[in-house]
């Protein structure tokens, strides 16, 4: 190295740390869709609070290694992240963990009326609140109406009957490029959301919470895994689909190369942007279908802000999701991004409604939404059945019982860990 | 004679803290913290001494131990293929012809990508539906198109095809630097006595590199066991868990699970085993070279 890059560098170090006149405020999120309108929200605060700046760090979409992400932040205690985003999954580790702070006296109980009960409830742990919630998401059934309407097909209310749908167009239609399903199938926590609504339609849950047992290896629980495994993976949708997310399932559809679709609800606003999407006026949305003689269910997701506990400054924190959270910014976000709000009195907004009619039908799935379970060791658990459902599904010969079992056993092993703490 | 070694002592001093700071702290909190039980979300748990048990729950765990295996098998097939290639190009990258140091500089540009970078390149060439690997193989017949990285069985090759074409390059580095210290003469007179261009490889190319190349295997060996990235961003340890290699449970126990006394057990395992792999590789490197010295 030249010797006058050394005090180079030194005088550089120097003044850049001494530079900042502004407060700073920063705020971790995700690789969003439309980056362009979270920009200009974020100017629109940055102008009604001069002298803060908020400095965005974008992390990968993928939940699970955004978690990464923002646990190692967390564990280091960085200060430097003051607002970020939360999974629906994680408050309840957050904080256990004292990582996320308690918004009791931010947010009383009176605005947190104003939200979807579910998302606040997920929110909730140990009887104090870690989040607001800026959008929900239910898992949601899109399916081409054109080909349902050419075959003569109402929109499926039973996994077989969406099979055999999807059997008789593939047949007919001959075409190579197309594929019956398309969902999110790979190792990470969107196959737990998709094998849960597989699960819980079929009358199963993945663990009792009341007994702190697992409930996998019964046999409803893998009767319906079996089934995704004989009839979706591999037979209707193509085994591409083993490593697919959120993003290349929903190419899939929205190069029409897919009858049937699952999907959060801001799919539906991509597969009718005309401009990314072949399929734009060709879409129905509907709840996920059942086993037969049971009811639908839709996984909880979404996204709520939270601060970190390390932050050095809470209250401007708070602001900045007070701003984000408000109606008006929510709104915003919905219309510009198909995003489900999580304010309850947006799905009476007229202007809403009028641009997304289909919130009105959504909404009762919203609200029936199914959290995952609540749990401070929710990660191990999660891992776990990743494994599990992963190697249940992407084997064709699989031992689903032999798999099962000792997932269930691993998992039970987890959750004693909680027996402790009620031993105390 | 201590007049003498004091100062010699002073100046080793910058390069004994860094090791002590960077590498023996690390391994020594690493292994200390593998005794404990601690659970980040649970830290109503404490802190607490468990001896030796998150080891022999390691040596029990079945995903632990398959996971071990999936690393041995990444490092059995990539080290000596990237060894062999990187062999192979250092050979042809020595010759003297125009253009040389301009595609000495190429060949590394694998190696300088962040392996971040080259792991998202790998994954849009495997993809199943628009990928350059199904194209080359299949053009338009799409209904054909495998998804390798959706199959059990061919997850795990795709990853180590992403690490040979990766660090190829990085052997390579190494034994075109053991080609260069062998003096030209040596050829010269083996020319003067007859031999053929296998006889000069034979005799005098391939026992001087060798050192050079136990190192780039050595290098490779303890690379390829703690490979990590490729699997972070291609699979996440799936399909079927087939991709899990050791050194991503491990993070994955420490880093998501928030299990940091087991995490650090299972980095312990990759440290000791790394270490053991070294020993074993200088013990051969060292001898080679203790015989020359010898023939010398």
């Amino acid at each position: 190295m030249p010797k006058f890059l050394i005090p180079a560098i030194l005088f550089s170090l120097f003044f850049s740390s001494r530079a900042p006149a502004q407060t700073e405020l920063r705020f971790v999120t995700w690789t969003s869709e439309s980056a362009k309108v979270w920009a200009e929200i974020i100017a629109d605060f940055e102008a009604a609070h001069p002298g803060v700046k908020v400095v965005q760090e974008v992390g990968p979409s993928s939940s699970t290694e955004f978690h990464d992400l923002v646990t190692q932040k967390l564990r280091n205690r960085d200060p430097q992240m003051d607002v970020f985003f939360m999974d629906v999954v994680w408050p309840a580790e957050f904080a256990a963990a004292g990582w996320a702070l308690p918004l009791d006296n931010f947010f009383p109980p009176a605005e947190q009326k104003q939200f979807l009960d579910a998302p606040i409830l997920a929110n909730r742990y140990g009887g104090h609140i870690y989040g607001v919630p800026v959008f929900v998401d239910a898992g949601m059934l899109y399916y081409r109406k054109d080909l349902l309407e050419k075959y003569g097909f109402a929109p499926p209310r039973a996994w077989p009957e969406l099979v055999q749908q999807a059997k008789t167009i593939l047949a007919r239609e001959r075409d190579p490029y197309l594929t019956g399903y398309s969902a999110q199938f790979k190792q990470y926590e969107g196959l737990i959301c998709n094998m849960m609504e597989f699960i819980l339609s079929n009358g199963a849950t993945l663990w009792d919470e009341r007994s702190m047992r697992s409930t996998l290896q019964h046999a409803d629980a893998k009767e319906a895994v079996r089934f995704v495994r004989d009839e979706i993976v591999g037979a209707i949708a193509h085994r591409g689909v083993l490593a697919y997310q959120e993003s290349e399932s929903l190419a899939l559809f929205t190069q029409g190369r897919a009858i049937f679709h699952r999907n959060w609800p801001y799919a539906w606003e991509v597969a009718n942007d005309a401009r990314q999407s072949k399929i734009a006026g060709r879409v129905g949305v509907m709840p996920l279908p059942a086993f037969p003689g049971h009811k639908s269910a839709s996984t909880l997701g979404g996204w709520q802000l939270a601060i970190s506990r390390f932050s050095r400054r809470p209250e401007l924190a708070w602001q900045f999701v007070q701003f984000m959270t408000s109606s008006a910014m929510q709104k915003r976000i919905s219309l510009s991004m198909g995003r489900a709000p999580a304010r309850a009195a947006l799905y009476r907004d007229p202007e809403i409604l009028r641009r997304y009619p289909q919130f009105e039908s959504q909404y009762q799935t919203l609200v029936r939404a199914v959290p995952r379970p609540r749990t401070p060791v929710y990660l191990p658990l999660a891992n776990i059945m990743q494994r599990y459902f992963s190697s249940a599904i992407a084997l064709r010969d699989s031992d689903i019982d032999g798999l099962a079992r000792s997932a269930a056993r691993d998992m039970d092993r987890v959750l004693d860990l909680l027996r402790d703490r009620s031993a105390r | 004679m201590n007049k003498i070694r004091e100062p010699v002592w002073r100046f080793l001093l910058p390069s004994f803290l860094f090791v002590g700071v960077f590498s023996l702290y690390p391994i020594f909190e690493s292994f200390r913290l593998s005794l404990y039980r601690m659970i980040l979300t649970l830290p109503w748990l404490g802190q607490k001494f468990v001896g030796l048990e998150n080891y022999s729950d390691l040596v029990t765990d079945p995903v632990a131990l398959r996971s071990f295996g999936t690393s041995l098998l990444f490092v059995a097939v990539t080290t000596p293929v990237e060894v062999l290639l990187g062999l192979g190009m250092a050979l042809a990258l020595n010759e003297t012809f125009r253009g040389r140091g301009w595609l000495r500089a190429v060949v590394l540009i694998p190696w300088a990508v962040p392996t971040v970078v080259t792991s998202q390149m790998w994954r849009f060439i495997f993809n199943d539906r628009y990928g350059v690997f199904n194209y080359l193989l299949f053009g338009d017949a799409t209904q054909l198109y495998w998804a390798p990285l959706a199959e059990p069985g061919l997850a795990l090759m795709a990853i180590m095809v992403a690490d040979i074409w990766k660090t190829s390059a990085f052997a390579a580095l190494i034994i075109l630097a053991g080609l260069q210290g062998i003096p030209g003469e040596l050829y010269e007179a083996a020319g003067i006595d007859g031999a053929g261009a296998w006889q000069k490889f034979r005799h005098i190319t391939w026992p001087l590199i060798r050192p050079a190349l136990l190192l780039a295997l050595l290098f490779r060996t303890i690379d390829a066991l703690k490979v990590f990235d490729l699997v972070f961003v291609m699979t996440q340890g799936g399909p079927a868990d087939a991709t899990n290699v050791l050194q991503f449970y491990g993070y994955k126990k420490s880093f998501a699970e928030g299990m940091i006394g087991y995490g650090s057990a299972i980095a312990v395992a990759v440290f000791l085993v790394s270490l053991a792999l070294a020993l074993v590789y200088i013990r051969v490197l060292g001898t080679g070279l203790l015989r020359k010295e010898r023939a010398a």
